[in-house]
């Protein structure tokens, strides 16, 4: 009797241990390797080149001749992107789980541009859209013989490029994300929808969109995230400045104009910048679709 | 408030799968009809094909005198039960049951009031506000029968509404599901794979195997007249006992014999068995027709293996050779393991079958 | 077999359907179609235009004599005609660049033959020579000197980042699981409030970290840093893997005598391997995929997309060629993902915002 009852605090203890020591790697390495650079460069975008505090990072920022452009830039990418992305991802995942014979084949052949690394891309891209590139030869093969020169229009038509060609590289991995939620709705609850009524795209609207709900969350926070910090392709296919972008700037300090006294500053101000920006909207977007609080579903 | 026609359904999938051949079938209106099978013979196939949620390779389903084959679900006027419930998690128990009737842009008021009084019917009043997440699942099986209901439909289809459900409230939702369907002036198709469930609710009973029909007949039929050893053995609990037996013949006289019994048999039998002379039949009886007697009145003697008291009645196990046997007989009889135990077979419920097609040999009066 | 009528009208809506999914499936291959088709092609034919719909597998030729010795025309599919190409007697030269601009490779024996022909009467010389399609290919491992070790440290730099990840993350990941803690919440949005902060940000001042610790321009540096971002995403994988298997089977290890870390070992672990071989594919991606930290963190030790990327930029600049690095970097990648795809399901569908 007694002993039983000596053992049994230190077991309990170790049980209320358990969790919190399995996250705890985690934790270290994140507070190594994440959370020390990221305060770093907090700080450091409060400093000047001799060390003492001062706004003049960001007010550098904020009067660089391209700072209005990344962010009109940055927006407008950010709402045709997403939008378009999930509209797209979401016809894809639906037309794949209707499993028809070599939808999975299909799959596969969807997920292909996903797999691809951003210098292969690139690559493609760029081979393309030169002017004596794949896509204005494949045009010329189906009889329009004008030569287009993609890379040298506006910026209004650049966007619009660069929007087609992100989508072209992202759909897939959003369309995954809504795959796997759309697989998880039992059949029987999309079929008791047609019994009761519904057509085609009654269903689709009340019953099975709304249980999507939480998966749609997750892909399209995703997207934001990522979205607003998009950089590579645009510099792949235009190269720096032409069409700047947020964190094509941070990148362009950094790299390009390392030597001048002031870039490594104007990146860390940008970076700053750029976090706040994600961050506010990805909150904004959390509060909005109501994935704070209303959990109606026991998960 | 229809009839059901299904004309030479038949369901194909892929190749290979045929999961319901030639299937004919009329149900007639206010019928309770169920369709009972093991997994896998196409019942539930062939109900969804009357909902539309599966096109037939070939037939006619037939409402109302309406041909449906062509339409989809939401233009038949059927409702259905799913086996799992298949409430919408995402809207309130009220949404739920009010859903079709948006659909069908039905006045708000009146659309109220029809949800009050199917959720009256189903004593799910109290729960219109809620989550079906909040709900047990009796509850939401109880939504799922709202729903159903509160639509009118011409014909009801229920899929194995009650096998997610614990023991004692499957024996009461069968109640309430059949006074429903009482109440509602309702024609019903009903699947299930529980032979009790289905005797005790059944106007008819469609007995399936393997895509095909085996038994079509009252619950009274299939019980005391079973087509063939399949539905002998598939209905009763516990089922018929099975006997290979020799049938002699001698100047109109049948008796049967085998390694434990010698069975002189009375007359009506004898012009149907008469042509199994020297040849093996099997012997169906039921074990409420098999009695419990003295050694000079017996038919056959075996040893008790156990004994299973049931309160109201006791399930004796005999062993023959490799077989079972099962005879009930009053509770308030002693028998131990091991007893000796003297048979009497009620000759007029004996059913016989051919040993090969498996199918029953009828006594021609 | 049961007699199936032939329903028309069904029959054509199952075409047009069909039709719609070869079109879609064309449509979002047609880019990569061409970056394959070009990785095969000679370096005319990639300026050629408009481009070859698919790369020619031999060259014709017509020689006769040329001012400087010999003229040699290539036949052009576009203009339907002969091209001239190369006048010169320095047999050398026209075998290079048969090799290298015509992707053709012939040996200076083989022309003397065609030579020794057209001294002999016949003029002009109308040959055939074979094209090798993997030409690029051999081409772009080595003039980029250091492709080869550049692959192998890739590999590398995958492989520990998938042990990192797949090791801390999977912690985590199953915490998330099977227990309930204070802070779970937040470990559920931190996934995404990792990628707040601007990953090329976080490689630039790791720079000067890494150097530090003596890891800079180093595989476990990359190693280090690429793991910051897929931990997360393995915890996020990983807890949807170990939700889908019921605790009750570790419950009934338990009762059967082994302990907690027992039973994780020999029932649940097996169990998630297949979603976890899954989680180490995605991994495997990001890390392969890679370029701009590894473009950060690098200096004398690029990894391979470091490479594939200078030589799309850099002084190579040849698009076939790019286009043959580019390709082999996509190879495992895509393989990957074809294994992959059955797993999306167990991946993603346990644990939403």
């Amino acid at each position: 009797m007694q002993a039983a009852a000596q053992v049994k605090p230190k077991q309990k203890i170790w049980k209320k241990l358990t969790p919190y020591l399995l996250i705890l790697p985690v934790v270290i390495y994140y507070a190594i390797f994440w959370l020390r650079p990221v305060l770093t460069t907090i700080v450091n975008s409060f400093r000047d080149a001799s060390g003492a505090f001062t706004f003049d990072n960001y007010l550098m920022v904020f009067a660089e001749r391209d700072f209005i452009p990344a962010l009109r830039n940055t927006a407008i990418i950010v709402v045709f992107s997403v939008t378009l992305e999930f509209l797209l991802a979401l016809f894809l995942a639906l037309l794949i789980n209707r499993k028809f014979t070599g939808s999975t084949v299909f799959l596969f052949l969807a997920m292909i541009p996903m797999a691809l690394p951003a210098v292969a891309s690139g690559a493609m891209w760029l081979t393309g859209l030169t002017s004596h590139g794949w896509i204005n030869s494949l045009l010329f093969h189906l009889g329009f013989e004008h030569k287009i020169y993609w890379l040298a229009g506006s910026e209004a038509s650049l966007l619009a490029l660069l929007i087609v060609i992100d989508a072209w590289t992202v759909i897939p991995s959003v369309m995954i994300i809504l795959l796997a939620g759309l697989q998880n709705i039992p059949k029987e609850v999309e079929e008791a929808g047609y019994v009761f009524g519904g057509d085609y795209l009654t269903v689709l609207r009340k019953i099975v969109i709304p249980i999507l709900n939480p998966t749609i969350q997750t892909a399209v926070i995703l997207r934001l995230i990522s979205a607003i910090q998009i950089w590579l392709v645009i510099v792949l296919l235009v190269g720096f400045s032409r069409l700047p972008v947020l964190v094509e700037r941070i990148v362009y300090y950094h790299e390009e104009m390392s030597g001048l006294n002031i870039s490594y500053q104007m990146a860390t101000g940008y970076t700053i910048i750029v976090t706040v920006i994600v961050s506010i909207v990805a909150l904004f977007y959390l509060r909005v679709s109501g994935a704070f609080g209303k959990s109606k579903e026991a998960k | 408030m229809a009839t059901l026609e299904m004309k030479n359904v038949t369901k194909q999938f892929g190749r290979k799968v045929i999961a319901v051949k030639d299937f004919n079938l009329e149900v007639a209106d206010r019928e309770f009809l169920v369709l009972l099978g093991p997994s896998g013979c196409g019942k539930t196939t062939a109900m969804r094909v009357v909902a539309g949620l599966e096109e037939a390779t070939f037939g006619q389903i037939i409402i109302g005198g309406k041909d449906v084959t062509n339409l989809p679900p939401r233009k038949r006027n059927v409702s259905m039960i799913f086996q799992n419930y298949a409430v919408w998690p995402h809207m309130k128990v009220f949404d739920n049951i009010a859903f079709a009737l948006k659909i069908k842009k039905m006045h708000p008021q009146e659309i109220e009031e029809t949800v009050r009084r199917v959720a009256g019917m189903t004593n799910i009043d109290m729960l219109l506000d809620r989550y079906p997440s909040q709900l047990s699942g009796g509850q939401q099986q109880r939504v799922a029968v709202a729903r159903a209901i509160a639509v009118s439909p011409d014909i009801f289809l229920m899929d194995e509404p009650l096998s997610n459900l614990d023991a004692k409230l499957r024996v009461s939702m069968r109640t309430e599901l059949k006074a429903i369907h009482d109440k509602t002036d309702a024609t019903t198709v009903f699947v299930t794979h529980d032979q009790s469930e289905a005797m005790s609710m059944a106007d008819r009973i469609v007995i399936m195997r393997d895509g095909e029909v085996i038994q079509m007949g009252t619950p009274d039929d299939v019980y005391h007249r079973s087509a063939s050893v399949f539905v002998a053995d598939f209905i009763g609990t516990p089922p018929t006992n099975f006997l290979d037996v020799q049938v002699f013949s001698e100047n109109g006289n049948i008796s049967l014999k085998n390694q434990f019994i010698d069975l002189k048999l009375e007359d009506h039998y004898s012009k149907a068995l008469d042509s199994y002379n020297n040849k093996n039949v099997i012997l169906g009886v039921r074990p409420e027709n098999i009695e419990i007697t003295d050694p000079t009145k017996s038919d056959m003697a075996a040893d008790c293996l156990v004994s299973e008291p049931q309160g109201s009645h006791q399930v004796i196990a005999i062993q023959l050779d490799k077989k079972i046997m099962k005879i009930i007989a009053p509770a308030v009889m002693k028998i131990n393991p091991g007893q000796r135990v003297n048979l009497l077979f009620k000759q007029e419920t004996l059913r016989f079958f051919d040993p090969e097609t498996t199918l029953a040999i009828e006594a021609s009066e | 077999m049961v007699k199936k009528p032939v329903k028309f009208g069904k029959l054509i809506r199952q075409t047009i359907f069909y039709l719609f999914i070869t079109f879609l499936a064309m449509v979002i291959l047609l880019p990569t179609y061409f970056l394959f088709s070009l990785s095969f092609m000679s370096t005319r034919e990639a300026y050629e235009f408009p481009l070859p719909m698919a790369p020619a597998l031999r060259v014709d030729y017509s020689m006769t004599y040329g001012k400087r010795g010999y003229l040699l025309s290539v036949f052009d599919n576009n203009e339907g005609d002969y091209q001239t190409v190369l006048d010169t007697n320095d047999l050398e030269k026209m075998s290079e660049y048969m090799r290298y601009q015509l992707g053709a490779p012939m040996s200076i024996l083989e022309i003397e033959e065609h030579v020794k022909l057209l001294e002999s009467g016949t003029d002009p010389v109308k040959f055939t020579g074979k094209r090798n399609l993997w030409l690029n290919y051999g081409t772009f491992f080595s003039i980029t000197r250091n492709a080869v070790p550049a692959l192998i440290r890739s590999l590398q730099i995958a492989a520990m980042t998938i042990g990192i990840s797949l090791t801390i993350g999977g912690l985590a990941g199953y915490a998330f699981a099977r227990y309930v803690f204070a802070g779970r919440d937040a470990l559920k949005f931190s996934v995404l409030f990792v990628r707040i902060f601007p990953g090329v940000a976080i490689a630039m001042p790791m720079v000067i970290f890494l150097a530090d610790l003596g890891f800079y321009d180093r595989p476990i540096g990359l190693s280090l840093v690429y793991s910051i971002g897929s931990i997360a995403l393995t915890i996020w994988i990983t807890a949807s893997i170990f939700l889908g298997i019921p605790v009750s089977l570790e419950e009934a290890a338990v009762v059967f005598g082994a302990t907690k870390f027992r039973a994780f070992l020999k029932i649940t672990l097996p169990l998630a391997l297949p979603g976890l071989a899954a989680a180490a594919m995605y991994t495997f991606l990001g890390a392969w995929n890679e370029t701009v930290s590894a473009i950060i963190l690098t200096q004398f030790n690029p990894t391979f997309s470091v490479v594939v990327y200078q030589s799309l930029l850099g002084s190579v600049g040849q698009v076939n060629l790019a286009a043959a690095g580019g390709l082999v970097m996509a190879l495992p990648s895509v393989i990957f993902t074809f294994f992959i795809r059955r797993y999306i399901n167990q991946m993603w569908g346990g644990v939403t915002i």
